[in-house]
């Protein structure tokens, strides 16, 4: 009889907090209580742990007071993968087959069974991330997520089918066979397309449009936001994703940070591996805030954008979307991090993804510049009122606009035209990244798009030049203050991409051009390869 | 070029081109006017002979004898590039005018003889032509633009005639050949070499479909005067020229003045009011120098002969109601969408009189457009559409 303490993680969107599950067994008066803020889904989990314990041929302490404590109390905590840390410290704290040393070090995840067996529960990698964390060495995970906590170094993972596999494996003894664990099942949120359907399309394929060619490759190098208008049949989608091929691979840390964030909502395959490539989520117009920005019932979950971490986030028929969903975007497209806050908890989830909005010029798509194609049927009032559903503030946040005009034939005809290959932009990317990644090297940002504007402004400021042409162009008011940080930051890219040391005063200009959406100077584009 | 060709000018006159046309800067009016006068065989031997010719100092002719012509022909004989003189049957004879313009920057004439490397039939393809200059610092827009006009006039068989300088002029040669039509660059340096180099597979584009013409012998290269005596060369094989996208102080200026003073339609795309790549074409619009373009079909109308290839004024498509007589429409806006109204009522509202609002409401039942429902009159269901589109064959 006695006290005894095993850890347990709990989730606030991506972040893991440890939690200390603490048992004491003693005399009073016969009950067993869970104190510490429990949801109800852990209230239910002093029942699951009784009936696996005692089908697991071990006792309960039936005639005694169990009082189970999470600590901190702060924190709340939901889900039903505390079941092991409970069962494992009211045996541990029984005494009869672990001792409560035994739980040293050690972080225990997974939902039991009334017979004992052990259930895969979602978000194992950022729980043991924050394990790792806070210097627990030993995990226990159910057997079929081995291969998504290995992922994190520096822990001992161990995969486990029963409650009677952790006490052997705690204690030392021989582990006894068991039923393999199933994997999670999952409902995926709703997908647009295959996740593997960029693959294989190549810019090779792009023919002209080298003003959208630029401002895709920029956009990448630097992270920036995106925006491509056109008509239909234009090429937006085209274009769009084609940005993944040319995006870098991701790094370790940018790799397990999208990991958790499927991890998180459960559609992470067993033995996947490490995924280093970049994302690409394109959720169709009618999805709902919940599935873009986070949230859902019980546990909050990971919305599109949060999906698309360190990838892209395509955005096709922009302003058809929910007109919540639009403003909401605001915050993550400024600060990279999207809050849900709800009752009386908040979870914060990154978001740092390149936007790229697609939208028509009128509602029905067949809007065109040029009189002769156009064969829109759009009353004008109908028109603006859909032009007022991008709302100005969000439209501020965007980085790069462009007209995108569909192929003409001849261009697709030109014997002399030799569109670059996704491989060389790729590489050229690559390079402008290394160099964003070596001047960024002793701060916590990483790519252009991450720094923020007045640590830009004092520690890698513009050519007096190109400052003096920023500066009056916010003098004549013909851009924002925040319209001013993109550019600076969009000149240091295209600085980046051309390999130069500080961006000047054509940089700065190529970066007006490009925010504003007018046509580029050909001669900047040499390098782009027609 | 065949046996044939070569004929219908002797020898003699070809050869002694060929060597004034090495001796002589191109341009160079006094040469120009001297050959018309003298004949090239008669001047290039008295320039041999130690005359001094309407100032040509006999110090320049000394060269003369150092050239050989032949051996010029047989080399370039031997680069596929032939020489064109007039009375050639592939002579562009359009060019001759260059004789009747003033002097521009000191240059003017005739060319002694073209340089040309390629297929085509130079005097066939330039017979409907137009030429397409702009900056050679362009936008995306501007070298779309470009190739859209080029690739619109090939399209209706107008060879398209540019300088194959970077932006304008690339992007006009190749929505050209994009558009799979015949085009045709014509060069300040020999017409076998790749100027600008980064376009030497233009070029050799160009001369494999089309054709490369120079006024310089081969193996000359670029010089900034070269570059004004190009430009009436192009301004004169050309009906017409278009300027899209020229700065202040832009080379296809130049091109343009030529035009002008050739007689040429001269044409100006517009850009952005506030586009500095655009400003020399505003002004030569703006002057009244250029007929404003803004597509393929208003090129072909202005460089096409009189009363062909005509344009049509856009206008928005009529509407059944935009045929309604005057008294009628009044009426008609004065019916109420759903509740009826009495015709006295819808008299005083459209300001006529009862009789008048009674013939007119007939006529419009009589075409679908309004119903009579107990004693008044409201707009017939099916004469509204969504975006308010009026019925189409609604019996009127």
């Amino acid at each position: 009889m006695g006290c005894a303490t095993a850890r347990a993680v709990t989730l606030d969107g991506l972040r893991g907090h440890v939690i200390d599950v603490q048992a004491d067994v003693g005399d009073g008066m016969v009950a067993t209580t869970l104190v510490g803020r429990p949801d109800s889904s852990i209230n239910e989990a002093r029942d699951r742990c009784r009936s696996a314990v005692m089908n697991s041929d071990y006792t309960w302490p039936n005639t005694k007071r169990v009082t189970v404590l999470l600590s901190p109390a702060d924190l709340p905590k939901r889900g039903p993968h505390f079941d092991l840390a409970i069962a494992a410290a009211v045996l541990a704290a029984a005494g009869d087959v672990l001792k409560p040393e035994h739980l040293h070090g050690v972080v225990l995840v997974g939902e039991l069974t009334l017979d004992g067996r052990v259930r895969a529960v979602p978000g194992v990698l950022p729980m043991i991330l924050a394990a790792r964390g806070h210097g627990l060495t030993l995990a226990l995970v159910p057997d079929s997520q081995v291969d998504e906590a290995a992922m994190v170094d520096g822990i001992t993972v161990v995969g486990v089918r029963s409650l009677a596999q952790v006490v052997a494996r705690l204690s030392g003894k021989e582990v006894p066979d068991a039923e393999p664990v199933a994997p999670l099942s999952t409902a995926r949120v709703l997908t647009w397309r295959g996740d593997s359907r960029t693959d294989d399309l190549d810019l090779a394929d792009v023919h002209g449009m080298l003003d959208a060619r630029y401002a895709l490759e920029v956009a990448a190098a630097g992270g920036h936001h995106l925006m491509l208008s056109g008509p239909k049949g234009a090429g937006k989608t085209t274009l769009a994703e084609r940005i993944p091929g040319i995006l870098p691979d991701l790094g370790v840390e940018e790799a397990l940070e999208l990991s958790a964030v499927h991890s998180l909502s459960g559609d992470l395959r067993p033995g996947q591996g490490l995924d280093r490539r970049p994302p690409f989520r394109a959720p169709h117009h009618s999805a709902t805030k919940a599935s873009m920005l986070g949230g859902g019932t019980g546990q909050v979950h990971p919305g599109e954008i949060t999906r698309a971490l360190h990838g892209v986030l395509f955005l096709d028929e922009f302003p058809l979307f929910n007109s919540d969903i639009i403003d909401a975007l605001r915050q993550p497209l400024e600060s990279g991090e999207v809050t849900i806050a709800r009752g009386g908890e908040v979870a914060t989830f990154p978001a740092r993804t390149m936007m790229v909005l697609a939208c028509n010029p009128c509602p029905c798509g067949d809007y065109h510049p040029d009189a002769r194609q156009d064969r829109c049927v759009c009353v004008e009032s109908r028109r603006r009122q859909y032009r007022s559903r991008m709302s100005a503030p969000v439209i501020d946040r965007i980085d790069i606009v462009r007209n995108v005009v569909p192929m003409r034939p001849h261009e697709r005809r030109d014997p002399l035209s030799r569109p670059e290959p996704t491989s060389v932009v790729h590489e050229r990317v690559v390079a402008a990244r290394r160099r964003q990644a070596e001047r960024y090297a002793d701060t916590p940002w990483r790519i252009n798009a991450d720094v923020p504007g007045p640590t830009l402004s004092q520690r890698w400021p513009l050519e007096d030049a190109g400052a003096e042409m920023l500066d009056d162009h916010l003098c004549r008011n013909a851009i924002s203050h925040r319209g001013a940080t993109r550019v600076h930051r969009l000149a240091w890219t295209i600085a980046d991409l051309r390999a130069m040391d500080r961006p000047g005063e054509h940089e700065v200009g190529l970066a007006l051009l490009l925010r504003t959406g007018e046509p580029l100077p050909l001669a900047s584009l040499e390098a782009v390869g027609r | 070029m065949s046996e044939g060709t070569r004929q219908a000018v002797a020898l003699e006159e070809r050869l002694a081109r060929v060597a004034l046309n090495a001796l002589a800067e191109p341009g160079d009016p006094r040469l120009a006017r001297l050959a018309a006068a003298l004949g090239a065989v008669e001047v290039h031997d008295r320039l041999l002979h130690d005359v001094d010719l309407a100032g040509l100092r006999s110090e320049t002719a000394a060269r003369l004898a150092d050239l050989h012509p032949e051996r010029i022909l047989e080399v370039a004989a031997r680069q596929d590039i032939r020489f064109l003189v007039p009375g050639d049957p592939e002579w562009p004879v359009q060019v001759a005018d260059l004789d009747h313009v003033e002097p521009l920057n000191r240059l003017a004439g005739t060319p002694l003889g073209l340089w040309v490397k390629g297929p085509a039939d130079l005097a066939q393809v330039c017979a409907r032509s137009v030429a397409v200059v702009g900056s050679r610092s362009a936008t995306t827009y501007g070298a779309r633009v470009a190739g859209d006009l080029a690739a619109h006039a090939v399209g209706e068989g107008v060879t398209v005639v540019s300088g194959a300088a970077f932006g304008i002029d690339q992007a006009a040669h190749r929505g050209a050949l994009g558009g799979g039509g015949s085009t045709v660059a014509v060069l300040a340096c020999g017409v076998d070499r790749a100027y600008p180099t980064a376009h030497r597979s233009l070029l050799e584009h160009i001369a494999g479909h089309g054709a490369v013409v120079s006024e310089l012998r081969p193996g000359c290269s670029p010089t900034r005067v070269r570059f004004l005596s190009r430009n009436r060369i192009i301004a004169a094989l050309t009906r017409g020229t278009v300027v899209v996208e020229a700065a202040v102080r832009s080379g296809a200026l130049n091109t343009a003045s030529w035009a002008q003073r050739l007689n040429r339609v001269l044409m100006g795309v517009p850009g952005p009011v506030t586009s500095a790549p655009s400003e020399g074409v505003h002004e030569l619009v703006r002057s009244g120098a250029a007929l404003l373009v803004t597509r393929g079909e208003h090129v072909l109308e202005a460089v096409s002969p009189a009363g062909s290839q005509l344009v049509e004024t856009p206008r928005e498509p009529e509407r059944e109601r935009d045929r309604l007589p005057l008294e009628d429409t009044r009426v008609l806006e004065a019916v109420p969408l759903f509740t009826p109204a009495p015709v006295a009522s819808l008299a005083r509202t459209s300001g006529t009189s009862v009789r008048q609002s009674r013939e007119a409401l007939t006529r419009l039942a009589a075409s679908g457009w309004v119903v009579q429902e107990g004693l008044g009159w409201r707009r017939a269901p099916g004469s509204l559409e969504p975006g308010m589109r009026d019925p189409g064959g609604s019996g009127a």
